[in-house]
Order: structure tokens, then sequence, then C-alpha cells
């Protein structure tokens, strides 16, 4: 990738505005006053009733790494839906066609760089996480686990940006089209599932149930594996796995209730990871034919 | 060097080529000139690699365009007629970047840059943001981007739009030095006197086809002998037109007071022996002259897309 000239511009033009280091100063910032706030309050509970209450520090995690998550998720598409389109307003995208580079070389370069910036706030705040450690309710393992989940959120969004920027002329459409197909994603699938809850939820109220028969749990059905496609809730899921109840309602266990025990379910972080990577190879693999601009066969 | 043959292309119901036939000579410095439409832009970018053809071949150095497209890029640089630049780039910057694209990064690449943006004059520049620089220094430093693979074909498309007279002499000068240096050099413009002025070949193009291409002074000469001929009499005009018309080499003959302009197909010596017959029949010839024939004559003559008519009109 080191050789790769639009990543190599692109780090290059990053690295000399001041944005960065000052969008990483305020985050970082933000995360370590919550964090230590956090960890005052909690020293001084211990001197008021003489006990600590370990899960502050959990709920320490869980804040900080959603503050990630949701910088990931909203970022990225702004970091890459532009990339290409602004290439193709600037005129600059057919002088790079009648190079040596490739259609594949454009949309890694501007995928990579943009990872890498993400990737570089999302790594600067782990000391924040680490806190965590202190009183040992989190493992390396967990925190590998909130990596492999940032990466994958980071490239399915990333990667949606870059199909739309090569999809579109202008970036503005551009935008418009990233974020609403990640708003149907996240707040789409939620939403339809939420709906689905309640009806269910509205059946299993209104049932007349015979003498020893039990009410059985309300289930959004076969419209929760929807949420597959759907990082946040991948996210959520990872996050009920580490710190109880830090998933709230994004979990699958809410929408299945009872009904919520087969493979995919057990494996809901690993699956519906899968399928987004899948997703983005797909999405990327798109761009790049969006992007040639003959489609004949060459030698 | 480049070489096009059946050339067909059309737009939903619109044939943009509709059968380009092309040759362009090594070394030439060649005008490719039409009207807004005529397909300049789709045939140079189907030459690049930019847009696919429905028909027909495009060789460029010998080799299939279409079929050794990465290969072909090697020997041609392109330089569209919109710039494409970087702002936040400096000009240094810009052209290691399009270095890297071909392949050539460090000293390589640093010495071909500074060599490049030597040559078009913009050395003293290299520090600045490509932002700040005038529309005929981004042109300039356009033209070097698309020679630091040192192609054997350089394709520039409409490069002097918008750049004011000096920048254009510059730019002129400086592409006759490319063609002097070996350069093969396709141009697309709209401005015909400065291509008259520097082109050794020249392509119409209208209506997807080429209609006239060649040399630039065999075409001049052709030109200047389908010219009409002026004649001026002092008397005896009816004799004149009279002669005139039964004369094979006359086409059209029209009347302007005493001058007669006549649409005369032949040479020097066609001319000498007219004007002896004229002269000899006792019409009394006091000029006898061609106009010169120019670029402009010969776009707005095929271009115009009026069929020729032999009439003996007065413009009286």
């Amino acid at each position: 990738m080191r050789n790769n000239p639009v990543y190599k511009r692109e780090m290059a033009v990053r690295a000399r505005s001041p944005r960065i280091p000052v969008l990483i100063m305020l985050f970082n910032g933000i995360l370590a006053a919550a964090a230590l706030l956090n960890m005052y309050s909690s020293i001084v509970q211990v001197r008021i009733s003489n006990t600590i209450r370990y899960e502050s520090f959990l709920q320490l995690y869980a804040f900080v790494a959603t503050l990630e998550f949701l910088l990931l998720m909203f970022i990225m598409p702004a970091l890459t839906s532009a990339s290409i389109s602004g290439e193709r307003e600037r005129h600059t995208l057919e002088l790079m066609f009648t190079t040596r580079l490739r259609a594949a070389d454009i949309v890694a370069g501007k995928l990579m760089s943009a990872l890498s910036q993400l990737l570089v706030m999302a790594f600067s705040s782990f000391p924040v996480l680490l806190l965590t450690f202190v009183y040992g309710s989190m493992n390396l393992k967990d925190l590998a686990l909130l990596m492999f989940c940032f990466v994958t959120v980071a490239l399915f969004c990333g990667s949606l940006g870059i199909f739309a920027s090569a999809l579109m002329r202008r970036s503005t459409f551009s935008n418009v089209v990233t974020y609403g197909t990640l708003l149907a994603a996240v707040a789409g699938t939620y939403l339809f599932n939420q709906f689905l809850l309640n009806v269910s939820q509205m059946e299993v109220n209104s049932m007349i149930l015979q003498a020893g028969e039990v009410r059985p749990a309300p289930s959004s059905g076969w419209a929760a594996y929807l949420l597959l496609l759907n990082p946040a809730a991948t996210f959520a899921e990872l996050l009920e796995s580490q710190v109880s109840g830090g998933g709230g309602q994004f979990t699958v266990r809410y929408f299945l209730g009872a009904a919520s025990g087969n493979f995919i379910t057990e494996h809901w972080v690993f699956v519906s990871a899968a399928i987004q990577l899948a997703l983005s190879a797909v999405l990327l693999r798109g761009a790049v034919w969006f992007l040639e601009p003959v489609r004949r066969k060459r030698k | 060097m480049l070489k096009i043959r059946g050339l067909k292309k059309r737009f939903k119901n619109f044939p943009a080529l509709d059968g380009l036939d092309m040759d362009v000579e090594e070394g030439a410095l060649y005008g490719f000139i039409g009207p807004n439409g005529a397909g300049k832009t789709t045939a140079i970018r189907i030459i690049t690699g930019l847009l696919e053809a429905d028909e027909g071949t495009v060789e460029i150095g010998g080799k299939d365009a279409f079929l050794y497209r990465e290969q072909v890029k090697e020997d041609f640089g392109y330089v569209p007629d919109e710039f494409g630049m970087y702002d936040n780039l400096k000009v240094w910057e810009y052209m290691e970047f399009f270095a890297s694209c071909y392949g050539l990064s460090g000293l390589v690449g640093r010495n071909r840059c500074r060599e490049l943006l030597e040559q078009v004059k913009l050395s003293d520049k290299a520090d600045f943001f490509v932002d700040s620089l005038s529309r005929g220094m981004k042109q300039r430093l356009c033209l070097a981007r698309a020679m630091i693979h040192d192609p054997k074909l350089l394709v520039l498309d409409e490069p002097t739009s918008g750049m004011d007279p000096r920048a254009r002499m510059e730019f002129k000068e400086l592409l006759k030095e490319l063609c002097a240096e070996g350069k093969t050099i396709l141009v697309s413009s709209h401005i015909l006197s400065e291509l008259s002025s520097m082109c050794t070949d020249i392509g119409i193009i209208d209506a997807g086809r080429i209609v006239l291409s060649g040399n630039m002074e065999e075409i001049l000469k052709k030109v200047n002998d389908s010219n009409p001929l002026k004649i001026r009499v002092n008397g005896n005009q009816e004799l004149a037109l009279k002669l005139l018309s039964e004369e094979r080499n006359v086409r059209t003959v029209s009347v302007n007071g005493s001058e007669i302009r006549a649409g005369f197909h032949g040479g020097k010596a066609e001319e000498a022996r007219l004007l002896r017959l004229l002269v000899e029949a006792g019409v009394p010839v006091s000029g006898f002259y061609r106009d010169q024939g120019d670029l402009e004559s010969i776009f707005m003559q095929i271009t115009s897309h009026e069929k020729e008519k032999v009439v003996l009109t007065s413009e009286e």
C-alpha cells in the first residue's frame, strides 16, 4: 500500500492539514475527561460507602467503545463518499486512467487512506479503554474483538461510501446515497424490527390462554435476521457479550426473545461481521467495475 | 504513429463517430479540427482509452490500442480540455504524484519532474500551490505532466482555450519545440489561425468523419486553386461572361460591378491560358488574381454543409 500513489498523496495532503491532530486531541480530550471524572466519582464513592462499584468501569468501557463506534460509523462515509466523485469533478480521475493506475489501485488507495485516518483516531483512544484493565474487568481478547468490530464497521461504511462515489457523478448525490443507505441499514432494520416486535407484543397480549399454557415471548421473527446487515447490531451484540446490558435494545435477543437459540444467533458477531465484510468486498468490486472506463478484454 | 480505421461510436441514437479514418505520421504536429459536436473529443477519448468504441481500430505506435491498452498507455500523454488539478498540492507534488502513477519514484522521478518543469519554464514555481498558478501556467504544468513518462505521442484536446494571446503564443512555441524534438502531437483546437501557423498536418472532422486530411501546405495549395478567380474588366463584360461560361474549367460565374468572380478549377497553367483567351478575344482585363486560402476558409467551406451549385448569377 505504501507504493500506491493515491494512498501516498491522500496521506500527504491529510498530514498537512491541522484538522486531524485537532480532531484527535478533542476526541481524546473528551474521552479522557469522561474517564477521569468516572474514576474520581468511583473513588469518592469508595470513601463515602466503603464499597467499590466495579461496574462503573465497565460502563466507562461501554461509553468509550460506543463513542468510537459512532465516530467510525458516521465519519468513515464522510471521508469516502466524495473521494472518487470529487476526483471526477476535478477532472483528475480521467488523468489517472491514462496512467498505469487501474481502477482497483484508486479504490484501494482511497479506502486505505480513509481507514488509516480513522483507525489512528480509534487506536489513539485505546489508553482510555485500558483504564478498565486497572480493575481487571476486561482482557486483551475483549479488546481484540472490539478492534475487529471497529475494522469491520469501518470497512463496511467505507466501502459503501466508495461504491456510491464511484457510481454517482456528483459528490452531493454520493453523500446522500451513502448516508441514506447507512440509515436504512442501521435505523431502517432496527425500526422495522421494532415495529414487528410491537405487533407481536400486541398479538401476545391479546391471546387467551388455557390453564397451564405459557404466554409466548414476543418476537420480530425472520426480520431479526435483517439485523445481520446492521453494524450497530453487531456492535451491540459484542458489547452485550462483554458488558452485561451494554447492547441495550439493539441485540438480537431483544428481538427474537425465546426463539434465539440457533447457530446464527449464538455466533451473531462473527456471522454478521462475515456478512458485512463479504458485502464490503462486493461493494468494492462493484466500485472497481463502475470505474473502469473501458471494460473490453485487454492484454 | 497513430492509425485509426473505421471508428464508430453512437450515443443512443446520435452517431458521434461514423467510420473515422485518420493517420498521424511520426513527428507530425497534427491539427484536429471540427465544429462543435463533430466528434473530436469523442475520438480523443477513445484514443486515450477513456471511452469504448463501438467499432473500428486504433493503433498507437503499431500496437492495437484496444488489445494492448496497458502497454499503449506508455506511448501517449494526454492533456484534456479541463486541466485536472489538485489545488491542495504544490507544483512539484503534483508532478511527483503523476510520476509515481507511471512507476517513476525516488531520485529518477524527482529528476524527471525537475527537467520537465524547467522545460515548461515553471521551475521557479515548484513550491507554489497549483491553485495559485495562472491559467497559462496551469496548462504548461498539465503539458509537463503529460510528458512525465516521455511518451512518443501527445494528445491535446483544446489546450489553448481560455488563454490570453501571450500565453497562447508561448504554448504554441512550446509545442513547436516538442515537435522539433521528435514528439508526435495531435492537437484539437477551434483557434484555426493558431493551428495553421504551427501544424504540419491537419484533419478536418465533420459529422464523425474525416472530410479532409493531409499535409498543411498541400491542402492550402489545393484550396488556393479552388478559390474563385477575380477578373476586373474595363468594358466588354458581356463577351467576358460569354467566354467564361463556355470555358470547361469554369463552374460558377458571378458579377459584382466591374469584377467577375469565376469558380475556376485548375492550376497556374490553366489560369494563364484563360487570361490569354480573354485578352486575345479583346476583353480589356485590368485585374486577374486569386484570393489566398487559409485554414478558416477551408474549414468554413468544408463544414458549411451546402452543396456546390453551378450558376451564372449577377450580384448587381
